[in-house]
């Protein structure tokens, strides 16, 4: 037992030796790390929609009650939200999946309180042929998406966050650069801002947008397509006829899609993707020429493929539809567009090949971008913070590390498995729809014209896309 | 099917083996190793690499994702947790828990990361001397409630009678020869009503043919000799022996191990591999 306590004393001195000895080497970097680096449980980069959601999330959740959030956002404080004003030109279509989160962090009944839209059905057509595809749940009993500013939202989240004591919001934090254990060798990941603050974490979460800071230190490899597009938004002014203004309208052009969502009964929000020339042509436009353009686009008439439309009413008649009963419905007359509410911005695909690592993470665009046109991005954004949420309390009560890998790739797997099938999706759709090339249109308006008559197929669509 | 048994076999066979336990036919209270020499260097070769996820030890490592659970979860279900710590990273406190054979400390470090206090126990010099170094360097914030001792669990158990309240044999069973000396001393430890958690190889055929017969002698994925028939031992026979000592197994669940994507999961059969719990009955009189 002596002689155990004597290896044992000459072990931990042998140990304090070499401690010192290290110290002393690596002096002048560990001393001006220990003064200025503080240290968080959990550090966020992006105070966007997902980034401050996953705050809200984490602060919410009963398990990682007792770790420290950091919450790092570039611009200045949000200027909040005001509910009377007009109606802001960047909203989001948030499915079902996205406001059970929103309930679960109690930011639902402040949205409620301000206003939102939902949508009771959503209708798509296309411009080659008759093809259409109608999207609304039994009788209209609930909406299949909410149409919500993405300032309410944040405004709702931010109204968590600050409620929340575990988490600190630093604004016009600016990441300069990232650490992470894999290069350092630490236990922690380190993250360093532009104004020269330092800070470590166990874990980083990256949710900075498409050009990720957090994903290039990762080092996982990007899949990435730039569209060659550019996504127009507007707020828009409904002439009378627009009735409760609760459809969401799409139709697929040669150049891209366009939608019309509703805001209110008399206002809609526009997205119009199309080639970056048309875009910036359509941005530069006066407002009774582009209103002119744009209800232009909703009727007009393209070159039609005879032989689609000819399979298309086959396939309806087979179905025993004529196509009287499956009348087309137009979307309400634009008459104004409100004031500087244009604006545009690129569109592309990307998808990081893995989205953690040891002691970091992705979610959101950082992780995986989308084409508009199925108002998925943010939504599949929202799925990940649920996601991540769920797998880091779970790793917590289990004993790990918030950046132990283990449970971290576990966050992976189930948000792999929900996001490539839709991105894949999404991704093919808009392929299959920037061509009028003759068979293609065939093929797409009969699967589409299919889908519409086959409940169970549509069913399964709908609950993909609205979670 | 024998792929997976074989694979689980070779992961296993890398497990915190060197318990000293007291040999009982020896009068004397001598104290020795079960272990031969050569085993107990075969593990202390790998403590440099006991620490790294995709090592030798992966296997070991990805079964905390479901042992420190049921850990968790079997303290819990005896009431022994108060309830506003449930839920919490914290829910281990107050518990103090024995780990026996430690090895490198993986799950101890883990368990304490719940709050709980941990005390990890192996014979081998170079895995104690890796698991405190992984805690100071790692895992600074738990040095005060780890502790790793070099010492036999039968001469633990004389000091520490009835002080903890669980004990924890996790994949050590299947390397030890007198595993009734072994599970005795353990209960010793225990105080009434804690529970002993135990996991191990089943002494089935299907494991021994996949583990011993095919991963051993015909493929050499593991040396010759590093598991042996009669050192396996099938839950039922733990449970008889814990009963023996008034320890009531409460719980047995059946696990497998996925080589293909390193995890392990519950399974409805214990042909494999099983985790059991037991409880140390309060003597009434």
């Amino acid at each position: 037992m002596l002689i155990l306590l004597r290896t044992q004393s000459e072990v931990r001195l042998r140990t304090v030796t070499r401690l010192l000895a290290a110290q002393l080497v690596a002096q002048p970097k560990q001393a001006f790390s220990t003064t200025t680096s503080e240290h968080y449980d959990i550090i966020i980069g992006g105070g966007g929609l997902v980034g401050t959601t996953l705050a809200a999330a984490v602060a919410k959740n009963k398990t990682l009650a007792d770790k420290k959030v950091l919450l790092l956002e570039g611009a200045p404080e949000f200027k909040g939200f005001d509910g009377k004003g007009p109606y802001h030109n960047r909203v989001s279509a948030i499915n079902s999946n996205s406001i059970q989160l929103f309930k679960a962090i109690d930011a639902w009944s402040h949205i409620e309180a301000s206003r939102y839209k939902p949508v009771k059905q959503m209708q798509v057509w296309e411009s080659n042929s008759d093809a259409l595809i109608q999207f609304q749940h039994e009788n209209f009993a609930n909406g299949v998406a909410c149409i919500i500013e993405n300032d309410l939202i944040l405004d709702a989240v931010y109204a968590r966050v600050k409620e929340a004591c575990n988490v600190k919001v630093l604004n016009r934090a600016r990441i300069e650069s990232v650490r992470l254990p894999q290069d350092s060798g630490c236990s922690n990941s380190e993250v360093t801002l532009q104004d020269g603050r330092q800070f470590t974490c166990e874990l980083l979460v990256g949710a900075d947008g498409a050009n990720s800071v957090v994903r290039k230190q990762m080092g996982v490899d990007v899949f990435s397509l730039n569209y060659e597009r550019m996504g127009l938004v507007a707020t828009l002014e409904l002439s009378d006829d627009a009735g409760d203004n609760a459809v969401a309208w799409q139709r697929f052009l040669p150049t891209g899609p366009v939608a019309l969502l509703p805001l209110s009964e008399k206002e809609s929000s526009l997205v119009w993707s199309t080639t970056v020339s048309h875009a910036k042509e359509l941005q530069a436009m006066p407002p009774e020429q582009f209103v002119e353009v744009l209800n232009e686009a909703f009727c007009r008439q393209y070159p039609r493929v005879d032989l689609a439309d000819k399979a298309v009413q086959a396939l309806n008649a087979f179905f025993g539809h004529t196509s009287a009963q499956h009348h087309r419905q137009y979307p309400p007359r634009v008459c104004n567009v409100k004031e500087r509410s244009r604006a545009t911005f690129p569109l592309g695909f990307l998808h990081a090949s893995s989205y953690v690592c040891r002691g970091a993470a992705l979610v959101g665009d950082a992780a995986h971008r989308v084409h508009p046109l199925a108002g998925q991005g943010v939504n599949l954004g929202f799925s990940d913070v649920r996601y991540l949420v769920e797998s880091l309390a779970s790793g917590a009560y289990a004993g790990f590390k918030l950046g132990d890998k283990q449970h971290l790739v576990k966050y992976e797997q189930k948000c792999l498995t929900k996001n490539v099938p839709i991105m894949i999706g999404v991704h093919g759709l808009h392929t299959l729809y920037s061509t009028d090339f003759s068979p293609v249109v065939l093929l797409r308006s009969l699967g589409l014209q299919l889908t519409q008559n086959l409940p169970p197929i549509k069913n399964l669509f709908m609950k993909q896309a609205m979670g | 099917m024998w792929r997976r048994t074989l694979l689980a076999s070779r992961n296993l066979k890398a497990t915190p083996v060197n318990v000293v336990v007291r040999k009982v036919s020896n009068a004397q209270q001598q104290y020795t190793t079960l272990e031969n020499a050569s085993e107990v260097k075969h593990h202390e070769n790998l403590s440099k690499d006991w620490w790294n996820v995709n090592g030798p030890m992966a296997a070991l490592h990805a079964l905390n994702a479901i042992r420190v659970p049921f850990i968790r979860d079997g303290i819990i279900s005896r009431g022994r947790v108060e309830a506003p710590y449930i839920n919490t990273t914290n829910v281990l406190c107050k518990q103090q828990l024995l780990e026996v054979g430690c090895g490198g400390g993986i799950l101890s470090e883990q368990l304490a990361r719940l709050g709980a206090t941990v005390i990890g126990l192996d014979p081998g010099e170079e895995l104690i001397k890796a698991a405190r170094k992984h805690l100071s360097d790692h895992s600074p914030e738990l040095c005060a409630r780890v502790e790793y001792k070099m010492e036999s669990i039968a001469q633990h158990a004389n000091s520490n009678c009835e002080h903890y309240d669980a004990v924890i044999v996790s994949e050590v069973l299947e390397h030890v020869d007198d595993k009734t000396a072994l599970l005795e001393a353990c209960v010793r430890t225990l105080k009434p009503g804690g529970s002993i958690f135990i996991t191990t190889l089943n002494k089935t055929l299907p494991m021994w043919m996949g583990g011993v017969v095919l991963g051993e002698y015909l493929l050499n994925i593991a040396p010759i000799g590093t598991h042996h028939w009669n050192k396996l031992i099938s839950p039922l026979d733990v449970q008889r022996i814990l009963d023996t000592m008034d320890c009531h197994t409460v719980l047995i669940n059946g696990s497998t191990y996925d080589f293909w994507s390193n995890t392990w999961r519950w399974i409805n059969s214990s042909q494999m591999c099983y985790a059991l719990q037991a409880v140390k009955q309060r003597i009434s009189y």
